[in-house]
C-alpha cells in the first residue's frame, strides 16, 4: 500500500514537490521561528546554571540595573549564617565604547568589590579568563578593566589596551570569554570607579551577589534574608521600578526603563510602618530561569500566531493536493473499488500519499530549519544563538506528518464515497 | 476460498434476476435504466447481454458486480441475494468472486502489468505464491516478457489481456465484461474473446459479456437482449 502511494505521488511529480515545497517551508519557518524561543532558554538555563548564588535586588526589579539598594546592607548580609561572601553590584548601561554607539548586543559597566569578589569560590567571570588577569587590589580606584573576548574582538583591542567607555579611558588588564550572550556584555571595574564615572551614590548599590557557603539549605537562607529586611522601606529618588511591576518581565522591564529614564540613583533604608512589607527580592538561578520562561511562554505564543497563519497555508496546500489528485483518479479508485477495495482501503491508500508528503515536508523542513538556524547563528555569532532541540525537531516532524494526514482526510473521505460505478461511467 | 462470506452455492447453481429495476437521479429527471428485468443465467455458461447504447447492459452488469445496488428487484448468485449482502461482503465479494474486464481497460497507468494484475490484493498484501501465479496468468496471456512494462507502453490488446489476467487471478466464479472487445480491432477482438470462452471451458467460470457487436456470439452461447430497460428477447 505504501509503496503504491509512494508510486501514485512520483507519477505526477510537480504537484507533489509543489505540496512538499509548500509543507516544507512552513514546518522550517516554525522551527525557525520557535528556535528564537528555544534559544532563549538555552541560553538562560546555560547562563543561570553557571551562577549558583542569589541575586538580592530591589522588589520588582527586573534586572540589577534597575534596582537600588542600601550599601550598608552588605555588612548585615555578610554577617548571616549561611553567607560567605555578600558582593556588592553597581550596573550601568554603556552607551558609547570607543566613539561608536553601542546599540544591540548592549554593553554593561559592572562594577564589583574587588576584595568581596576575590572571596567567591565560583566567579563566573574570573572563571572564564582567557588572557590576562583578573581585576585584584592593585585595581583598585584605577580604571582598569576585564572584558569579553567578545566586546574586544568588536572593538580589536586587547590586554593593555585602552578602550574608551561612556568617553572614559580604561586600561584593559584581562579578557574573559563565558560563551553567553548574557554574561560577555559586561565590562568589569572596580565598583568605586564605576560609582564616579557613572556619578552613582556611594551610599548605594544596584544588588549584592551573596554565594552561601553551604551550611544552610538555600531555601532557609532565602527566608533568612527576607526575614531580616522585612518591614525596611527603601526611599529613593523616583527611579525604583518594584513599585510599578506587573509581574510581567517584558512589562516590568519596559516600566523600569522609563523610571530609569526619568529618575536618580539614591537608595536610603527607613524602618516602615508596614512590617510585611518585602523591600527586596532574593532571586536563585532558578527563579531567574522561571522569569525567563515567563518571558519566552509569552513569545511562543506569538510565535505560534505567526507560524499557524504558514501552517494553514501548507495544510491547504495539501488539501488542494490531494483534492485535485483524487478527482484525476476516480477512475482509478473505480477500478480498484471493481476489484474488491473497500472504501476503508481507498481511504487508506489516499491518507497514506498525504502522510508520506506529510512526513517527507517535516524531514525536509526541519533539515531546513536547522540549516537556517546554524546560518544565523554562524552568521552572528555574537547574538542570541538560535537553538532547535531534539524535541522541537521531532515535534515540527510529527506535526507535519498530523498535518499531512489531516490535510487529505477531506479528499480521502470524498474519494470514498464516490460509487465505483459511477466512478467508472466517468472513465 | 477462504472466508467466503456467501453460503455455498446452491442446488441451482445459477443467476437468478427478479424484477430488476435501477433508476438514477440526474437533476431534475429521473432516469430508470432498468425497469424490471427478469432472467436466469446458468452457471458455467458463456452469456451475452446485447443492446443498443442506452438500453441498460452495463447497468445490469454492474448490479451483478455488486458495484451499485439495485432500486428493486434482487440478484440472487448461487442462492444468495447479493443486494442484500453488507458493504463489506460486497467488497469481499468483489475481490474474490468476480473479475471485471471493461471496455477501455481501465489499468492503473502507474503500475506495471505485473502489478495491475495483483492489484486487487494490494491492500491484504501479496504473498510470493500469489505474485507467481500472477506471472503465470500473463506467461498464459502472452504477456510474460511484459510484466514490466506499465500500460502506456502496450497495445490495446495487450491491455486487455493484462485485465483479463486481472480477472482471472482471484479464480472468479463469475466474470463480467463490458464491451471488452469495443476499442480493439476485429482480430484482436476475437482473441480476446477466445481467451474468455477458454477461461469458460478451462475453468467453468460463469461469463457474462455485453457488447453490442453480435458477431462475437456463437452457437450454444446465450444471449438476453435488452431495450429501454427491458428483456425484449432470452
Amino acid at each position: 500500500m505504501w509503496r503504491f502511494a509512494i508510486q501514485n505521488l512520483v507519477s505526477r511529480p510537480l504537484r507533489s514537490l509543489l505540496a512538499l515545497a509548500g509543507l516544507s517551508v512552513a514546518i522550517a519557518g516554525m522551527v525557525g521561528l520557535f528556535s528564537v524561543a528555544e534559544g532563549i532558554d538555552h541560553m538562560v538555563s546555560n547562563t543561570f546554571s553557571r551562577i549558583p548564588g542569589l541575586a538580592i535586588m530591589q522588589a520588582g526589579a527586573p534586572l540589577p540595573l534597575f534596582s537600588r539598594l542600601p550599601a550598608g546592607w552588605a555588612d548585615e548580609l555578610s554577617e548571616m549564617d549561611g553567607v560567605r561572601v555578600a558582593n556588592p553590584e553597581v550596573w550601568s548601561r554603556v552607551n558609547v565604547i570607543e566613539g561608536e554607539r553601542v546599540l544591540a548586543p548592549p554593553r554593561f559597566l559592572f562594577g564589583t568589590s574587588i576584595a568581596e569578589r576575590k572571596k567567591l569560590i565560583k566567579d563566573v567571570y574570573r572563571d572564564a579568563m582567557v588572557e590576562g588577569r583578573f581585576l585584584d587590589a592593585s585595581d583598585h580606584h584605577k580604571q582598569h578593566t576585564v572584558i569579553s573576548r567578545q566586546i574586544a574582538t568588536d572593538h580589536g583591542v586587547g590586554v593593555g589596551d585602552d578602550l574608551s567607555i561612556n568617553g572614559d579611558p580604561f586600561t584593559i588588564v584581562g579578557i574573559y570569554h563565558c560563551g553567553q550572550l548574557m554574561l560577555d556584555v559586561s565590562i568589569i571595574a572596580d565598583i568605586d570607579v564605576v560609582r564616579r564615572l557613572t556619578r552613582f551614590d556611594r551610599d548605594s548599590v544596584c544588588a549584592f551577589y551573596v554565594e552561601p557557603d553551604g551550611t544552610v539549605e538555600n531555601e532557609t537562607l532565602v527566608e533568612q534574608i527576607r526575614e531580616t529586611f522585612r518591614g525596611r522601606e527603601i526611599q529613593s529618588t523616583g527611579n525604583i521600578a518594584g513599585a510599578l511591576a506587573t509581574g510581567n518581565p517584558l512589562i516590568d522591564l519596559l516600566l523600569a526603563i522609563q523610571n530609569w529614564l526619568a529618575g536618580g540613583t539614591r537608595a536610603n533604608s527607613l524602618e516602615t510602618t508596614d512590617s510585611n512589607a518585602e523591600p527586596i527580592e532574593v532571586r536563585t538561578a532558578d527563579d531567574w530561569s522561571k522569569r525567563f520562561k515567563e518571558f519566552s511562554s509569552d513569545l511562543n505564543l506569538f510565535l505560534g500566531v505567526m507560524t499557524s497563519i504558514g501552517v494553514l497555508i501548507a495544510v491547504l496546500s495539501i488539501i488542494n493536493t490531494m483534492l485535485m489528485s483524487v478527482t484525476e483518479r476516480i477512475i482509478d479508485f473505480g477500478i480498484l473499488k471493481a476489484n474488491g477495495w473497500s472504501r476503508r482501503d481507498v481511504m487508506m491508500l489516499i491518507t497514506c500519499e498525504s502522510a508520506v508528503l506529510g512526513v517527507a515536508g517535516g524531514v525536509i523542513g526541519c533539515v531546513l530549519g536547522l540549516l537556517g538556524t546554524e546560518l544565523v547563528n554562524s552568521t552572528w555569532p555574537n547574538r542570541l544563538q538560535l537553538y532547535a532541540s531534539p524535541q522541537l525537531l521531532l515535534f515540527a516532524l510529527l506535526f507535519s506528518a498530523t498535518l499531512g494526514i489531516a490535510g487529505g482526510l477531506y479528499p480521502a473521505t470524498w474519494a470514498m464515497r464516490l460509487s465505483p460505478m459511477e466512478a467508472i461511467r466517468r472513465g | 476460498m477462504a472466508n467466503r462470506p456467501m453460503t455455498e452455492p446452491a442446488a441451482s447453481h445459477s443467476i437468478e434476476i427478479e424484477d430488476l429495476t435501477k433508476e438514477f437521479i440526474v437533476g431534475p429527471t429521473t432516469v430508470r435504466a432498468l425497469r424490471g428485468v427478469n432472467a436466469t443465467i446458468a452457471t458455467g455458461s458463456f452469456q451475452f447481454v446485447l443492446g443498443p447504447s442506452g438500453s441498460g447492459k452495463s447497468t445490469l452488469l454492474y448490479l451483478l458486480g455488486a458495484l451499485d445496488r439495485p432500486t428493486g428487484g434482487s440478484i440472487v448468485i448461487d442462492g444468495q441475494k447479493i443486494n442484500e449482502l453488507s458493504r463489506e461482503a460486497q467488497d469481499h465479494f468483489r475481490r474474490h468472486e468476480v473479475g471485471f474486464v471493461f471496455q477501455s481497460f481501465n489499468l492503473l497507468g502507474n503500475l506495471t502489468a505485473l502489478e495491475n494484475v495483483l492489484a486487487p490484493f494490494l491492500p491484504i498484501g501479496v504473498n510470493a505464491s500469489l505474485r507467481q501465479r500472477a506471472e503465470d496468468l500473463l506467461d498464459h496471456v502472452g504477456l510474460g516478457n511484459r510484466r514490466r512494462h506499465r500500460p502506456q507502453e502496450l497495445s490495446g490488446g495487450e491491455q486487455q489481456r493484462v485485465a483479463i489476467a486481472r480477472a482471472l487471478l482471484k479464480q472468479p466464479r463469475l466474470v463480467l465484461a463490458d464491451e471488452p472487445t469495443g476499442e480493439l480491432d476485429h482480430q484482436t477482438g476475437a482473441e480476446v474473446m477466445g481467451y474468455l470462452r477458454g477461461l469458460r471451458d478451462e475453468l467453468g467460470t460463469t461469463v457474462v459479456v455485453v457488447t453490442h457487436n453480435e458477431s462475437y456470439v456463437e452457437t450454444g452461447d446465450q444471449a438476453l437482449r435488452l431495450r429501454d430497460g427491458l428483456v425484449v428477447c432470452d
